[in-house]
């Protein structure tokens, strides 16, 4: 792990040299096609990520691991294409060993496809189709680890909760404290960018801005459900934003939809999945302005657990960034997560999981415009195991091209 | 009265005698690359994309006379415009302690910075309303690339130069030097960042030079 680690130091000092920047430049410029005059356009980018976890046992967030270490490498390649001024496609494939950091094999994926189109010039529509991120919340324009001054995902879209949408519970009781091995069965409130399949149409008009989408699967939902092309259980998301100026931004997004897999066991007698939904409020903030940036957001989620009730979240997130230098920046983010519980129809207590606390920080370093090294600590107490303080160090080294 | 005007006009006839047969010039052309870059915006997490494609810049070469020349007394400000996601212009030459303002006429934030070894800088997240308008003074010759931290497709080049005798040709490679000191000279075309051409020169007073540059 370390020497994996240190090989990446000796490359961003390789290409750290001016010959290596010229040379992304013109890979850049070569890995541009056009015809008909330029009206039809296209790009391939990418994304090379090395990244570096140690940490406590269980591994944290979404990350699926056994030992206290892991390496973990990501080659993320993007299509950008332009049809003419108002059609336009873009798509995600990556090289990795699973959507969140695993210590399986390599896999390859499609994750994102779309296409989009824009009748009017002014952009107060938008008609999106395909496979994309979801529409709620402020955090999917920056998720990607060239833009995240952070390395993992801030507790909303990475706190994995007590719900399964696989394993169902018959009592309060069983509705268990997850050993860690069997982890990856339950939810976070939102599972990363949630790239599910669907259609939506978006726009701004003056100051205000809104996005709507009909998907195949709740925000929940795991990377496996997200290319299941059935839209007999859709989830509706919606956002509304309001954008006064350029510096500040304003949102509150909302998410209903049914959350359980097909093979959701066991069911109670004549219900269907369809029957239980996830539900999400949520309220997005941020402001930007020289140097610094600031963003905040706040969830309130249900999920409908059969036999249980409800099983109630919230959480939310103050995050802010620094750009010291040209080339250095610090970031600084507070995330808390609560769980809320009733009693089960019989008046046993549900179990729950703790409370959780985690402050993130981290540095980060441009050595040029195409390589960027982070360095991240973070600090939590509770998890859905242990009420124990622990800390996880990240490092993270990518190449963009 | 009279006499301030007649001092005023003999101070410009000199003035326009020194320019034509005090000063020579060269013009030619440069041979261009073929092609041009392309740029295509990423609009993939944009919530609300604007209809439209952004414009193509032709390659240009800077032509300019090397030489150790003094430096220009007054040296004027010049302008970089961010407008319709590109730098306007894409390359600019500029003379060494030229300051270069980089107004905002989008209607969105841009972020403009450079870590080229001849000048890191940073301006931050700025506004179009942004006042005074973001600027930064050049004093270091060599090659700057800007770039925009939040719309990864725009791109400009600032050449700096210890030459206030240069001129950028026109997207078929042509160009015409002026107001040049009489003497030997080497004359350079920068086309790119891997490709600069030179050509020795004799300038004469009053004298114009036809040089093709390959």
């Amino acid at each position: 792990m370390k020497r994996a680690f240190l090989c990446a130091c000796l490359f961003a000092s390789a290409l750290r040299s001016l010959s290596a920047q010229d040379f992304l430049d013109q890979l850049h410029q070569a890995l541009t096609i056009s015809f008909f005059d330029d009206r039809v356009r296209a790009r391939a980018s990418g994304l090379l990520d090395l990244e570096y976890y140690h940490y406590p046992q269980p591994a944290p967030g979404l990350i699926e691991a056994m030992g206290h270490d892991l390496f973990a490498p990501r080659l993320s390649v993007f299509v950008d294409a332009k049809i003419g001024p108002h059609v336009y496609f873009f798509a995600q494939s990556r090289v990795d060993t699973g959507f969140d950091p695993s210590d399986l094999g390599a896999e390859w994926r499609l994750d994102e496809y779309a296409l989009r189109i824009t009748p009017w010039d002014d952009g107060r529509f938008n008609l999106q189709l395909g496979r994309f991120p979801t529409v709620i919340g402020g955090w999917i324009q920056r998720h990607l680890s060239w833009d995240n001054p952070f390395i993992n995902a801030p507790i909303p879209y990475d706190g994995v909760s007590l719900v399964s949408d696989r394993e169902l519970p018959f009592t309060g009781q069983s509705f268990r404290r997850v050993p860690a091995f069997d982890k990856y069965e339950f939810l976070p409130i939102v599972w990363g960018p949630a790239y599910t399949l669907g259609a939506s149409v978006a726009g701004r008009i003056g100051i205000f801005e809104y996005a709507a989408a009909m998907k195949n699967a709740a925000v929940s939902s795991r990377p496996e459900a997200w290319e299941e092309f059935n839209f007999h259980y859709p989830t509706y998301e919606l956002r509304l934003g309001v954008r006064p100026n350029q510096a500040w931004n304003f949102g509150l997004s909302g998410a209903v939809g049914p959350y359980l897999l097909p093979d959701a066991h066991p069911m109670p007698a004549q219900s269907d999945r369809g029957d239980f939904y996830q539900y999400v409020l949520s309220q997005d903030v941020s402001y930007g302005r020289g140097h610094f940036q600031i963003w905040a957001e706040a969830f309130v989620s249900r999920f409908e657990v059969p036999r249980l009730g409800n099983a109630d979240m919230f959480a939310y997130y103050i995050e802010a960034k620094y750009r010291i230098t040209p080339q250095l920046f610090a970031a600084l983010r507070w995330n808390q997560e609560f769980f809320v519980t009733a009693d089960d129809p019989a008046g046993r207590p549900v179990s729950r999981a703790h409370d959780v606390l985690r402050i993130d920080g981290a540095l980060g370093y441009r050595f040029t415009a195409y390589t960027q090294l982070k360095l991240q600590y973070s600090l939590a107490r509770g998890d859905f195991i242990s009420d124990n303080l622990h800390g996880t160090f990240a490092a993270q080294f990518t190449v963009r091209f | 009265m009279d006499f301030f005007v007649t001092i005023a006009i003999l101070a410009a006839l000199l003035g326009g005698a020194g320019s034509c047969f005090g000063q020579a010039a060269i013009e030619g052309t440069v041979e261009l690359p073929k092609g041009h870059f392309v740029p295509v915006e990423n609009e993939r997490y944009e919530i609300v994309s604007k209809a439209g494609v952004l414009a193509t810049d032709p390659p240009r070469a800077v032509v300019y006379l090397a030489g150790n020349f003094s430096r220009s007394e007054r040296l004027p400000h010049r302008t970089v415009t961010q407008k319709e996601l590109a730098f306007i212009p894409g390359l600019l030459a500029i003379e060494v302690g030229t300051k270069v303002q980089f107004p905002n006429e989008d209607d969105t934030y841009h972020n403009i910075f450079s870590y080229s070894p001849t000048k890191r800088f940073d301006l931050g997240r700025y506004p179009p309303e942004e006042h005074p308008v973001p600027s930064v003074v050049f004093d270091k010759p060599g090659l700057v690339t800007l770039r925009c931290d939040i719309h990864e497709h725009m791109r400009g080049l600032i050449l700096v130069l210890q030459t206030p005798y240069f001129t950028i040709t026109d997207g078929k490679g042509h160009f015409r030097l002026t107001n040049l000191p009489a003497g030997r000279h080497v004359l350079k075309a920068w086309i790119n960042s891997r490709k600069t051409v030179e050509h020795p020169v004799e300038l004469k007073n009053g004298a114009s030079l036809q040089a093709n540059l390959p």
